[in-house]
């Protein structure tokens, strides 16, 4: 009981202090990081409810990512449509893509759930190159202003700071780890869960497979549609690589994978561990603290050579995490956490 | 009537050596039930092998191809034991997830090396063409690889049908259990099994490497492609995936003729979704299980 208390009280803690940061915290730098991280648990959270709990690891969700993204920067940019309104266009026409993709997916199992999942959004990607008129092809769609947001006649922001973003991006972090958090306290998320542990089983008891895989899909390709729109307007740029790549898709998986899928805080735990580190690399925040230890000269060759090279190799960093995560911890960080806790529990009794 | 023979012909060239990548990734599959998402990036590697033999000590890609295989060889051996070998028995998407990480690693390992930079191979025949007649031309260096694609890929049917560790493999990609009740030493069948894809894989990036651009993430659309000739031809089925290969060859030319170019592989890809809502199984395949 007083677990759940102390848990209740943490958690509560770490959202007063989340919501009162920008206060006090004036580094757009810091806040850049925070976005990113937010962006980061909203992508993971919105692909664990597909993926963790109804075990359909579709490797394609870039396709929801992109569609999210791209519906709200061409409105903006072409119609001069504010995003807060894209948005929703980006979420029906997501509903509309789920829908097709679902219908044509979740008849096939496992390997070839993925590959389909896969071919879908190469689909996407390589008609948002090709089709010039309306996605500017490969060159992308650059929309940086952004109209001012007012209620009545009052503004709200300009957008002139990263400060709205920031408590855009956390809304939306908070948006799906509240449903995440509903879906697996629910009858919803009993039925998924009995699909990823048996198909065939879970049919037998009577849970209408493919509607509920579909509801599955439907939930996750908005949310992901959303943590799109978001990546649109804060970036202020979408082109087909950077929002429809496999990369992407990978990208989103390698979250709930590294913190642990199925579960409601692996997400986060991935981002907090991806983020940090991939940020680390790029910006040469390894190389220059390696250089300031004295592990390596600044003029050195290797020191040029990392300095040069290490800020590209953030994506050999996924790889090899991936690696040793499927090799050492199947279950992720949280299972292994779990894992670690029980035994201990065992030894002490 | 000369274009459509033309795009016939350059597809079919073409189609061999997807057929190499193909048979390669299917012959994996069939022995340990892997989908190895790290074919294009093996065969990247073998790109860049080719390459560094080329600039460095002068061979013809083509007659490099007897360094690449056995070399490909001996690293498709070392990535089943150290890494694919542990997850034979996890999940599916585990397994998936394996093999797309190891492909990370090496994609951005050669980035590291070699920089992200285009690498143009260019030898004297790049881009010589040969007359066949009736307006119809073939590319010279696609015509070679096309003949050593068909020559390896005889050979591979011989070694399958009539050797020992040939039928030895085809008796563990039939039945795991019982190849192993038999007698027969899986786990070397499971080594020569990935070493051959990965030799096979290679060998189809030394072979293209004289027509086609070199850079590290030019293994994506080949490991998309190899998955659409395979489950085309039927998932573990060699002859499959060498007719896949020439279909789908063929597909991409007439494609980018009659439609665009930049809608080929939409094309390719649309006809996999089909297959795979259709005939699962393939053109060549059983049952799927």
């Amino acid at each position: 009981m007083t677990k759940t208390i102390l848990k209740a009280a943490f958690g509560l803690l770490v959202l007063a202090s989340l919501l009162i940061l920008p206060k006090y915290v004036e580094s757009p730098y810091a806040l850049h990081m925070m976005i990113l991280l937010f962006l980061s648990v909203s992508q993971g959270q919105s692909w664990n409810i597909l993926g963790g709990y109804a075990g359909q690891h579709s490797v394609g969700h870039a396709a929801y990512f992109g569609v999210g993204a791209y519906a709200t920067m061409m409105l903006m940019h072409t119609k001069q449509i504010a995003p807060w309104y894209g948005v929703w266009a980006g979420i029906v026409i997501v509903v509309v893509v789920a829908l097709a993709i679902g219908s044509i997916c979740f008849r096939l199992r496992g390997p070839y759930f993925v590959l389909a999942s896969i071919a879908v959004a190469e689909i996407l990607r390589l008609s948002a190159i090709n089709l010039t008129t309306l996605t500017n092809g490969a060159e992308g769609i650059l929309a940086t202003e952004l109209p001012v947001f007012k209620i009545g006649e009052t503004v709200i922001t300009d957008f002139l700071t990263k400060v709205p973003f920031y408590y855009i991006g956390l809304f939306l972090a908070l948006l799906t780890i509240g449903v995440t958090y509903w879906v697996q306290h629910s009858k919803l998320g009993y039925y998924f869960q009995a699909i990823r542990e048996d198909q065939d089983a879970a049919h037998s008891l009577g849970i209408h497979i493919s509607v509920y895989k579909n509801i599955g899909l439907v939930i996750s390709a908005i949310l992901t549609s959303l943590a799109g729109s978001f990546y649109g307007i804060y970036v202020g740029f979408v082109d087909p690589p950077t929002v429809l790549g496999l990369d992407v898709s990978v990208q989103i998986m390698l979250i709930c994978i590294i913190g642990g899928m199925g579960t409601l805080w692996g997400p986060v735990l991935g981002s907090l561990i991806l983020v940090p580190l991939s940020e680390a690399l790029r910006s040469n925040m390894i190389t220059e603290g390696l250089v300031k230890v004295g592990l390596v000269g600044a003029d050195t060759r290797v020191g040029l050579f990392l300095k040069e090279n290490l800020s590209h190799a953030h994506v050999l960093l996924y790889g090899v995490l991936v690696v040793l995560v499927i090799l050492f911890m199947p279950d992720g960080l949280m299972g292994f956490v779990k894992k670690l806790a029980t035994r201990r529990k065992q030894e002490a009794v | 009537m000369a274009v459509f023979l033309q795009s016939l012909i350059s597809g079919i060239l073409i189609g061999g050596v997807y057929a190499l990548i193909g048979i390669g990734l299917t012959l994996i599959f069939g022995v340990m039930r892997v989908i190895n998402f790290a074919h294009g990036d093996i065969l990247m590697v073998g790109m860049y092998l080719t390459y560094i033999i080329f600039t460095m000590m002068g061979v013809d890609p083509f007659v490099s191809v007897l360094i690449t295989f056995p070399l490909m060889f001996l690293f498709g051996g070392f990535l089943q034991k150290v890494f694919i070998n542990r997850i034979l028995n996890a999940v599916a998407q585990n397994q998936i997830l394996l093999t797309i990480g190891l492909g990370l690693i090496m994609s951005n390992t050669v980035m590291l090396i070699f920089t992200s930079d285009y690498k143009i191979l260019t030898t004297s025949y790049s881009s010589a063409t040969l007359q066949v007649g009736g307006g119809v031309s073939v590319s010279t260096p696609l015509l070679i690889s096309f003949l050593i694609t068909a020559a390896i890929t005889a050979a591979l049917y011989w070694f399958l049908l009539k050797t020992d560790t040939g039928q030895a493999i085809r008796a563990t990609a039939q039945d795991r259990d019982a190849a192993q009740l038999m007698g027969i030493n899986v786990k070397r069948m499971s080594i020569i099994a990935f070493g051959l894809g990965a030799a096979l894989a290679g060998t189809a990036g030394a072979l293209i490497s004289p027509t086609y651009y070199i850079f590290p993430q030019v293994g994506g659309v080949f490991t998309l492609k190899a998955f659409v000739i395979t489950v085309l031809g039927g998932m573990g089925s060699v002859v499959g995936a060498t007719l896949g290969g020439v279909l789908i060859g063929i597909t991409e030319s007439m494609s980018a003729v009659y439609i665009s170019s930049g809608w080929k592989d939409v094309v390719v890809f649309v006809l996999f979704l089909l297959v795979l809502l259709f005939k699962p199984s393939g053109l060549m395949g059983k049952s799927r299980t």
